[in-house]
């Protein structure tokens, strides 16, 4: 027998070895194969317990908006319903408008502020007070008139001051600030 | 025999997939209204506006204890406190004859974007001093100066109100007030420019 014999030999008994082998497969009933779901379900069991610890039992969810740092506090209250404004360095938020934009040094354009008073917001919250108005007096209450100011940590005074003459302007009577509770 | 006993053995498997399926439609559900800070509230009273001359008190009120009217002006370089309509430190039957800071700040020449600059401390030891000689009052006029920001105002409320003080149960009614609580009603005062 030459080399090359014997490799052709070699491969057609590797072959042959093969096409058993497969056939041996076929002959045997398929396992079905199952997928382990207790280490899972355990996973997913945690995952639920916790989330449903952290979730938000406040009325009002605040997001804050881009780049906004709250500022932090040890205060404890909760917050109470009412409309949250949106106060940073870079504009006012209200009801998802961004209603004022802020000069580079953090102050209310001076363009849109008459004597503390800032036109586009007052219009704002003039509305929505009144709408506000509207549907508590159709249920029989009375409207509490309560603004939620989200500020930012480094919100000037003074913006602070013209915001809230400006709700108060627009028969706004409660005002909170929100703040992050410290350590919690 | 052999055969009973290998019946009753038979493992009956919970089918777990509808309780996957609906458990992970709650995680994103959960998430959404996931809290990831907790929030707390400040309630305050709206900004009145100083540039009127006060009114004179009435008549009737000349013999009685003078009230406590406890007013923190923020400055750029500490506290200016004043009770009674005097301010703290300076001559006596002058009213706020003084523009230096009655406190001090702790971190003299730090910016204003550092919210330790003020002294926090000797201001919450000022309002205890207070809350003794008028334990009713709950009340403090807060005002500042217009560069001075919400955070050092935030703090100085903590501060006035007591830094232990802990009113949420409190607001809820389920509590009296407790007595490490000092001025936890703050109104904001404007005008200060």
């Amino acid at each position: 027998m030459t080399p090359e014999q014997q490799t052709q030999a070699a491969h057609d008994a590797f072959l042959k070895k093969k096409k058993e082998k497969a056939a041996a497969r076929r002959q045997k009933p398929e396992e079905k194969a199952e997928l382990g779901m207790t280490s899972l379900m355990d996973i997913v069991s945690i995952l639920v317990i916790y989330l449903l610890k952290s979730y938000a039992s406040d009325p009002v969810v605040i997001n804050p908006t881009a780049g906004q740092k709250i500022p932090l506090s040890v205060a404890d209250a909760s917050i109470r319903d009412g409309m949250p404004v949106f106060v940073t360095v870079r504009g006012i938020t209200f009801m998802d408008k961004k209603l004022v934009t802020m000069t580079a040094d953090g102050d209310v354009d001076p363009a849109m502020v008459q004597n503390h008073l800032i036109g586009p917001l007052f219009d704002s919250f003039s509305e929505e007070a009144d709408k506000a108005k509207q549907m508590t007096e159709n249920r029989g209450t009375e409207w509490e008139g309560r603004l939620i100011i989200v500020g930012d940590q480094l919100l000037k005074f003074s913006t602070l001051v013209d915001v809230l003459y400006t709700a108060g302007r627009a028969e706004f009577k409660e005002f909170t600030f929100c703040v992050i509770k410290k350590g919690g | 025999m052999a055969k009973r006993k290998k019946n009753e053995e038979a493992e009956i498997e919970a089918n777990l997939l509808p309780v996957m399926n609906i458990m992970f439609l709650l995680i994103p559900a959960l998430l959404m209204a996931m809290e990831f800070a907790s929030m707390a509230a400040i309630n305050v009273s709206p900004p009145k506006f100083s540039a009127a001359p006060s009114e004179a008190p009435p008549e009737e009120k000349k013999d009685e204890q003078k009230p406590l009217d406890l007013k923190v002006f923020i400055m750029e370089d500490g506290y200016r406190v004043e009770a009674s309509g005097q301010q703290e430190g300076a001559e006596a039957g002058k009213a706020a004859d003084s523009s230096k800071p009655t406190i001090g700040l702790a971190k003299a020449g730090a910016p204003l974007d550092d919210f330790e600059r003020y002294d926090y401390d000797a201001l919450e030891a000022k309002a205890k001093e207070y809350k003794k000689l008028f334990p009713n009052d709950v009340t403090v006029k807060i005002s500042a100066e217009a560069n001075v920001p919400m955070q050092s105002l935030i703090t100085t409320m903590d501060a006035l109100a007591g830094r232990t003080c802990k009113i949420g149960k409190f607001m809820k009614g389920t509590e009296d007030i407790p007595a490490d609580c000092y001025f936890w009603q703050p109104i904001i005062e404007g005008g200060a420019g």
